[in-house]
């Protein structure tokens, strides 16, 4: 790995100043486990690493019962997967960050960290969209906040400013009634990228369907809103023929990337096989009842 | 290119060293104090088989930065016997023969550390999940999960 310098400022202005001086030259690290990667591969070569460590603003996990979740962007993802407060309120989230790579990466990774890279090939970002979550961005000229939809971009794009970092990350509280979950399909065990994801958050009457928010994650540069398929749940009892017209819909409505990992096709086939198996099990059906994906 | 001091512990002992900015964890527990234990396998956070405990939490070593472990402590896999009595997994996966080459062995012992701090009754499918960043080239991991799943019951003796 080539040299750098490592700063540890201990404010969010100092940090904001220090990346704004830099510019292109300088990487945050939080965990870490990312930015290593990126750096031995010489993918990166930052000059300068501006650790956030020491910013306080960015620990912890509170919920208010009006705000809903504050997670601080320093939340490993054994963090936001252990803590009561997502446990109770968001249990979803709290699955998908159990299954978050490996409990290596899981204890030094951060939900922060994850989210800056815009790696499609990782849980949080389809999860949190369905969630409806936003990111709080900081810099020395103030704060802002934008929707998980407005913070990613593109295929590793961000809305990040230079100068700014992310602060934390909210999560509106669920209507009652209201269930998750996440899904994913990974091309062998012990591969910890996902290859199709999909998240479902739905108010629900047992099978009726009130409203939907479905997310679809790995398979495209960035997570896609399925609004189509939400609309189409919508009012509806869900059966496992509406289950598998759901997915239908879903998998119509994607732009897969094609990679070495796996063709547009293929991608396609395995997010409607995995947003069947995730409405099915939302609303209680048996995942083989019926229909074949 | 910076270095910096940092304080740790390692292995229960208080360590004090100045190190450039980019030396990684597992260069400074090998090079630095000689601590071997501690493998360098693929050196891009898959194999795992340089997994340590920092702070009671097992992470791998090459993706991290020594001056990231500044006021913490480590534990490698020469921390774990009590003088001359192994630790109870060490002993499991010499009796279990959980081990061929032995490479990636002291990176399965200290991720099943901190699985079974975490979940001391695990299932075999709870220890395949927790050792999911580790991998072994030599065995078909049967014996490796064996070699856990009789740690702790070792371990859970007299509970």
């Amino acid at each position: 790995m080539h040299e750098f310098d490592y700063l540890e400022p201990a404010s969010i202005d100092e940090a904001s100043r220090m990346l704004a001086d830099l510019g292109d030259d300088v990487r945050v690290i939080a965990g870490g486990t990312a930015l290593m990667l990126g750096m031995r591969q010489r993918m990166l070569t930052p000059t300068h690493l501006v650790s956030v460590a020491k910013l306080e603003r960015l620990r912890g996990i509170d919920f208010d019962a009006r705000q809903g979740l504050r997670i601080g962007a320093l939340a490993r993802h054994a963090d936001v997967a252990r803590s009561p407060l997502v446990q109770q309120h968001v249990p979803v989230l709290a699955s998908m960050a159990s299954r978050v790579a490996n409990p290596q990466v899981r204890n030094q990774g951060t939900i922060g960290g994850n989210l800056c890279y815009a790696d499609p090939s990782t849980d949080p970002p389809g999860c949190l969209m369905a969630l409806d979550a936003q990111v709080v961005l900081g810099s020395a000229r103030g704060e802002r906040v934008l929707s998980i939809e407005a913070f990613l971009v593109d295929y590793y794009v961000t809305a990040l400013e230079p100068d700014e970092i992310v602060l934390e990350i909210r999560v509106p509280p669920l209507a009652a009634g209201t269930g998750g979950v996440y899904s994913r399909f990974l091309r062998t065990a012990a591969e910890h990228r996902p290859l199709a994801s999909v998240a479902l958050v739905a108010r629900h009457e047992g099978a009726l369907c009130r409203q939907a928010r479905i997310a679809v994650g790995a398979s495209t540069p960035i997570p896609t809103r399925l609004r189509r398929a939400e609309a189409f749940l919508e009012g509806r009892t869900v059966t496992p023929e509406i289950a598998a017209e759901a997915a239908a819909i879903v998998a119509e409505d994607i732009e897969p990337v094609s990679d070495s990992r796996g063709s547009a096709g293929f991608r396609r086939d395995m997010v409607r096989a995995v947003a069947r198996r995730t409405v099915a099990e939302l609303f209680g059906l048996s995942i083989d009842e019926g229909v074949t994906a | 290119m910076s270095t910096h001091r940092i304080e740790c512990t390692v292995n229960g002992e208080a360590h004090s060293a100045e190190v450039p900015a980019r030396r990684l964890l597992s260069d400074f527990l090998r090079d630095d104090l000689h601590l071997t234990g501690t493998k360098r396998g693929c050196e891009t956070g898959i194999c795992g088989a340089c997994s340590v405990l920092l702070d009671g939490e097992v992470v791998k070593s090459c993706l991290m930065l020594a001056v990231q472990v500044s006021g913490r402590g480590i534990t490698t896999i020469e921390g774990l016997a009590q003088g001359d009595e192994l630790h109870p997994l060490q002993k499991s996966f010499m009796q279990c023969g959980g081990l061929q080459c032995g490479y990636c062995t002291p990176g399965f012992i200290m991720a099943s550390c901190d699985l079974l701090k975490n979940n001391p009754r695990p299932g075999c499918d709870a220890v395949r999940h927790g050792l999911s960043g580790n991998l072994c080239r030599c065995t078909g991991y049967t014996q490796i999960v064996e070699s856990v799943l009789h740690a702790a019951k070792d371990m859970n003796h007299g509970n």
